[in-house]
C-alpha cells in the first residue's frame, strides 16, 4: 500500500529534524526508523537471534556503514543507542538468544578488535583489545556466554573461544532465566 | 607514593575481575582430526556444545562441525560434495540443522543440511541471483541470507520449510 505523499514528507520532516537535533550533540547518532528490512543501499551479513524473531545486519543506507536491529514479528527496525558511532567501521555482527547481545568486529584506530553490546544497557565493551594478533569473524553462543572467533596468531586463520565466565546474565527466553552456565571442556 | 602504586594495582585488579573474560585455545592438529589444523580454518558459529565452521585443510573448501563437550569432529555424511565449495555455516542449538553456502560451476546456493535425515536441500534453486552469507536461528525455524536479485545486496528471510517469509523488505 503507497503511503500518501504528504505523510511521506512528514516523516522525513521529523526524521530530518530529528536528526538536527542530534547533530547539535557531541555523539552523533542518525535514527534509522524503518517499517522495511531492505533500503536502496547494500544490507548484508544478516545474523539472527537465536528465537528468530531478530535480524541484525549490516547496512549503507544514508552514508554510512552501520549495523541495525530489526524486528520481524513487529515489523519495524529498533535503535541501538551507543553502537554506532560516527567513522568507525563495523562488521560481522551476531546476536544472542533472544537479541540482548550483539557481538561484531569495530577498529581500534585501524585495528580491528571484537566487541560487545548489551541492550540491556545500551553500551559496547570492547574484548579483544589486549589480545594480541589479528581477529575476525566473532559468533556470540545463543546463551551469550562464548564467542567464537578467527585469530590470526599462528599465522593462518585458526578458531578460538572467548568464555565470558560465571558471572554475566545468559540470555536465554523468559522463565529460563539463571546466572552462569555449564562449563565447557575445551 | 606508596599508596598511589596501591590504588592503582587495586584498580587494575578489580577491572580484571570486572571483565573475567578468558581466552580459550582450541585442540591443534597436524593432521586433519580436529577443529585446527595446519590450514585456514574459518568462519566459526557456535550454538550449544556445537561449534560449525569451514576449513580448506583437504584442499578444498569443506564444512566441518566440532562437539566441544567430546572435543571430536563429527561426520557430516553427504552434506560436502566434490563438485562444489562450501562455507559461511550456521547450525541450529539442538545440532539436526546446518545451512551453509555453495558454489557450483559458478552459481551459488543455499542448502540446508538435515544431521537426522542425512538429507541435503538446495533452498534457492528458483532464484535467478547471487546468494551468500547464510543463517539460521538457534531454534532451527528461520533462515537468512543475502541475494542480489534486485541488483544490490539485500536481506531475504525464509522459514526452514524454504517459503518467504512476510516480511516487508522491498525498498522505500
Amino acid at each position: 500500500m503507497p503511503r500518501s505523499l504528504t505523510q511521506q514528507w512528514l516523516n522525513w520532516g521529523m526524521g530530518l529534524s530529528l536528526a538536527g537535533l542530534v547533530v547539535g550533540c557531541s555523539q552523533i547518532e542518525i535514527p534509522l526508523i524503518s517499517s522495511s528490512l531492505n533500503s536502496g543501499n547494500s544490507d548484508e551479513q544478516p545474523a539472527l537471534s537465536g528465537n528468530g524473531r531478530f535480524l541484525a545486519f549490516v547496512s549503507n543506507r544514508q552514508g554510512g556503514r552501520r549495523i541495525l536491529l530489526y524486528d520481524l514479528q513487529q515489523r519495524r527496525s529498533i535503535e541501538l543507542p551507543g553502537l554506532n558511532r560516527p567513522g568507525a567501521i563495523v562488521e560481522h555482527p551476531s546476536l544472542s538468544y533472544t537479541g540482548r547481545y550483539i557481538v561484531y568486529t569495530a577498529d581500534d584506530r585501524g585495528r580491528p578488535i571484537v566487541a560487545l553490546y548489551d541492550r540491556a544497557i545500551q553500551r559496547s565493551q570492547p574484548l579483544t583489545l589486549s589480545y594480541r594478533g589479528q581477529v575476525r569473524n566473532p559468533n556470540i553462543s545463543p546463551d551469550g556466554r562464548y564467542i567464537v572467533f578467527e585469530s590470526g596468531n599462528r599465522g593462518q586463520w585458526d578458531i578460538e573461544i572467548i568464555d565470558r565466565g560465571l558471572n554475566i546474565e545468559l540470555d536465554k527466553e523468559e522463565g529460563e532465566r539463571e546466572r552462569g552456565g555449564a562449563e565447557a571442556s575445551t | 607514593m606508596k599508596f598511589i602504586l596501591l590504588s592503582a594495582i587495586a584498580t587494575l585488579g578489580l577491572s580484571a575481575c570486572t571483565a573475567n573474560l578468558s581466552f580459550q585455545q582450541l585442540p591443534f592438529d597436524a593432521g586433519d582430526g580436529t577443529i585446527n589444523s595446519p590450514s585456514a580454518d574459518m568462519e566459526p558459529q557456535m550454538a550449544d556444545r556445537y561449534i560449525v565452521f569451514s576449513s580448506d585443510r583437504r584442499r578444498r573448501q569443506d564444512i566441518y562441525l566440532y562437539d566441544v563437550v567430546e572435543r571430536r569432529l563429527i561426520d557430516l555424511p553427504g552434506l560436502n560434495a566434490q563438485d562444489a565449495l562450501a562455507n559461511h555455516p550456521s547450525i541450529s542449538q539442538d545440532g539436526r540443522y546446518i545451512v551453509f553456502a555453495t558454489i557450483r560451476q559458478g552459481r551459488s546456493g543455499i542448502s540446508l543440511y538435515d544431521r537426522q535425515t542425512r538429507q541435503l536441500r538446495n533452498l534457492t534453486s528458483n532464484l535467478q541471483a547471487q546468494v551468500r552469507n547464510p543463517t539460521i536461528s538457534a531454534d532451527g525455524n528461520i533462515i537468512a541470507f543475502e541475494s542480489s536479485v534486485n541488483g544490490q545486496w539485500d536481506i531475504l528471510v525464509y522459514d526452514r520449510s524454504g517459503r518467504p517469509l512476510d516480511v516487508p523488505t522491498d525498498p522505500r
